[in-house]
């Protein structure tokens, strides 16, 4: 296999990708591409950011082996890549505090970013207290209503949250109107995209900034195991952590990768947030990647328990992946989400965020009494604190009680 | 080959009308649009509905959310345009759309669609560094790609997206500080100054323009040769409680108001 080197210059996954925006912001898209690119090589900004996450976030995150789950499920040994144990409870602290060290050196003083789960729009609230910045945060008010702590956590913070009443009132509309505050703010603002999606150079600079979490894994399962793993599990939306987690081992041809999304009451169903099992080619927020869409390619509404999977879009490189068959998507239903997410909790200890509750499911699933002498690390993206009203309320346990 | 109605435009004060396809339903926008084409504007520019359109305000966001309520397709769009060509005059047709519409519809199959009565076509999301298999389909068949120069783009941009350009130049005049939709004149200006420089097509000043006045102000202190007004007329529609024939009454003042 021929080294992976994705995207090319111009922001292109394989086909996919590219830079799909009205005229205002194709220059500072430009602009943004130039600075992160001389930014790479800059030995001080690599310093400052690994003090950070060393420091702030409590990198590197541990790789744990979860014994009782592993025996549960009778198969391959499980280890969870712990990004649910940074600070602010998941991965998205990674990417921010690379780009708000970027919207610093490229002088913005205004910062604004879309949140679904509310998990980044924690993570950006936090790095904007760090750094003393003026933060807004798009939320749909249907996420709102469903993350209410994370809400909070951002007011907390000092963030002003930016509720967004159009669509269907979750990510996919928060990001619209993000766009739009960034059109009419052009000058001053920075945006920070918290997926890897939009238009590049985000796609490439998310995973950049999120590639931390399987440079560790990889590290500590040499370590460990004094191999590779046999498979990589992560769940995918706009696809940040599983990105992040899947790109150093691309070129390890043996590891098998495997992207869970999130199919709501089903993939085959109008309600599902599964793109690549359920989508088609096609353009949103300034990218070419695959697309839940109907005929006319007008966008469709997602639909997942799970704010942070709540998209029907997903990252272009995801898409090129998919193509490419490096990487094997699956799509794990709403009530099997939240079944996993009991018995993790129950066995492990941990209480995962609905989000990797995906992968997890997906693993119980398709490992069960298979795969023995096999090593796996699943990306533990998130935890559940955010998601206990959520799923209190699906399982029908009164948590006012 | 049929003339192509922007390469005679006039050569001052040109208006170009915007208006969303569809909205408020498929019926009623047919007689939105006659009442425009009434008045005999140099140009309509014909909004293709997109569920996303993130480079639009709330007001034609609006309108698109009010057009697709109903289900209507790219199909029943460009057979409304069609409909209205049979009674287009001078008056160029000019389509305004996000990529992702043409795409899934099939450039082929568009352009099969519109030629011979679209003269031109905005596709908002779509950069100059993307365009070039689709602005030579479209000029085989006559029809002008439309480009957008925003306060952003500078000149060293603006030289390689004006290269070649036909029809006008659309000029985004909004540089935006929320909440503050006042036009910046000077900016403006010396903007348009800039792009004539570069270009000898028509140079068109389109976002926040509004009223008689803007209008009038916009010839008196730019240089640009035309203005577009496009969530003006769409708004209308809210300020009357969407009461639609006191809105169609009101369009047609507010169009005879702004042909100066």
């Amino acid at each position: 296999m021929k080294t992976y080197k994705q995207p090319n210059t111009v922001g292109r996954f394989g086909e996919f990708g590219g830079m799909y925006v009205s005229e205002t912001l194709m220059p500072l898209l430009l602009d943004l591409d130039k600075s992160y690119k001389k930014i790479q090589k800059d030995k001080k900004f690599k310093k400052e950011l690994n003090d950070l996450f060393k420091n702030y976030v409590g990198r590197p995150s541990s790789l744990h082996y979860a014994k009782n789950l592993s025996k549960y499920i009778n198969g391959p040994k499980v280890y969870f890549k712990r990004d649910e144990l940074n600070h602010t409870g998941a991965h998205k602290i990674n990417n921010c505090l690379g780009q708000i060290l970027l919207a610093k050196k490229m002088g913005k003083t205004r910062i604004i970013a879309e949140t679904g789960a509310g998990q980044h729009g924690v993570a950006t609230a936090t790095v904007c207290a760090l750094f003393d910045l003026p933060c807004y945060i798009y939320m749909g008010s249907k996420d709102i209503e469903r993350q209410k702590p994370n809400v909070f956590r951002m007011k907390l913070l000092g963030a002003t949250i930016i509720p967004v009443e159009s669509g269907s009132r979750s990510l996919k509309d928060a990001m619209n109107e993000a766009l739009r505050d960034w059109i009419k703010n052009v000058r001053d603002t920075f945006y920070i995209i918290g997926s890897t999606a939009g238009p590049h150079p985000y796609p490439r600079m998310v995973r950049d900034f999120q590639s931390i979490i399987g440079k560790e894994a990889r590290e500590q399962i040499l370590k460990v195991e004094k191999k590779l793993p046999d498979y990589l599990i992560a769940c995918v939306g706009g696809g940040s952590n599983a990105m992040g987690l899947f790109y150093p081992f691309l070129n390890d041809k043996k590891v098998k990768i495997i992207g869970v999304e999130a199919a709501g009451r089903g993939a085959k169903t109008e309600e599902t947030a599964a793109t690549m099992t359920s989508g088609t080619p096609g353009i949103l927020h300034g990218s070419y990647s695959y697309v839940l869409q109907d005929n006319d390619g007008q966008i469709k509404e997602a639909h997942s328990i799970s704010a942070g999977l709540d998209y029907p879009g997903v990252g272009p490189e995801h898409s090129h992946l998919k193509n490419i068959k490096r990487v094997k998507y699956f799509g794990v239903t709403d009530k099997e989400a939240l079944k996993a997410f009991q018995t993790c909790s129950k066995l492990e200890g941990i209480i995962p965020a609905l989000e990797p509750s995906h992968a997890l499911a997906y693993l119980i699933k398709a490992f069960k009494n298979k795969h023995k002498n096999k090593v796996v690390i699943l990306n533990m993206c998130g935890r559940g604190d955010k998601d206990l009203f959520t799923a209190a309320k699906a399982i029908g346990f009164d948590a006012d009680e | 080959m049929q003339m192509n109605n922007l390469d005679s435009l006039p050569k001052k004060k040109i208006l170009s009308l915007f208006m969303t396809c569809g909205f408020p339903t498929l019926n009623q926008s047919k007689k939105i649009f006659n009442e425009i084409l009434s008045h005999q504007p140099d140009i309509i520019e014909f909004g293709l509905p997109f569920s996303d359109p993130m480079a639009d305000g709330p007001i034609i966001q609006e309108a698109n959310k009010l057009a697709l309520r109903s289900n209507l397709s790219t199909q029943q769009s460009l057979d409304l345009i069609k409909y209205l060509s049979k009674s287009k005059n001078n008056t160029s047709f000019v389509i305004m759309c996000y990529l992702n519409t043409v795409r899934k519809f099939g450039l082929h199959k568009f352009i099969k669609n519109i030629k011979n009565f679209v003269d031109g076509i905005i596709i908002v999301d779509l950069p100059f560094e993307e365009e070039d298999a689709i602005k030579k389909s479209l000029s085989k068949n006559n029809i002008h790609l439309i480009k957008l120069i925003s306060p952003m783009t500078d000149k060293k941009r603006s030289q390689k997206l004006l290269k070649n350009s036909k029809g006008f130049i659309y000029y985004i005049s909004a540089t935006g500080i929320t909440g503050s939709n006042k036009l910046d004149y000077k900016e403006i200006n010396r903007n348009v100054k800039s792009i004539k420089k570069m270009s000898s097509v028509p140079v068109l000043v389109g976002f926040g323009i509004k009223s008689k006045k803007d209008v009038i102000d916009i010839f008196k202190k730019t240089n640009a040769d035309g203005v577009i007004i496009g969530s003006a007329l769409i708004q209308k529609y809210f300020d009357l409680k969407m009461d639609f024939n006191r809105y169609l009454k009101s369009l047609k003042k507010f169009i005879k108001e702004v042909k100066v």
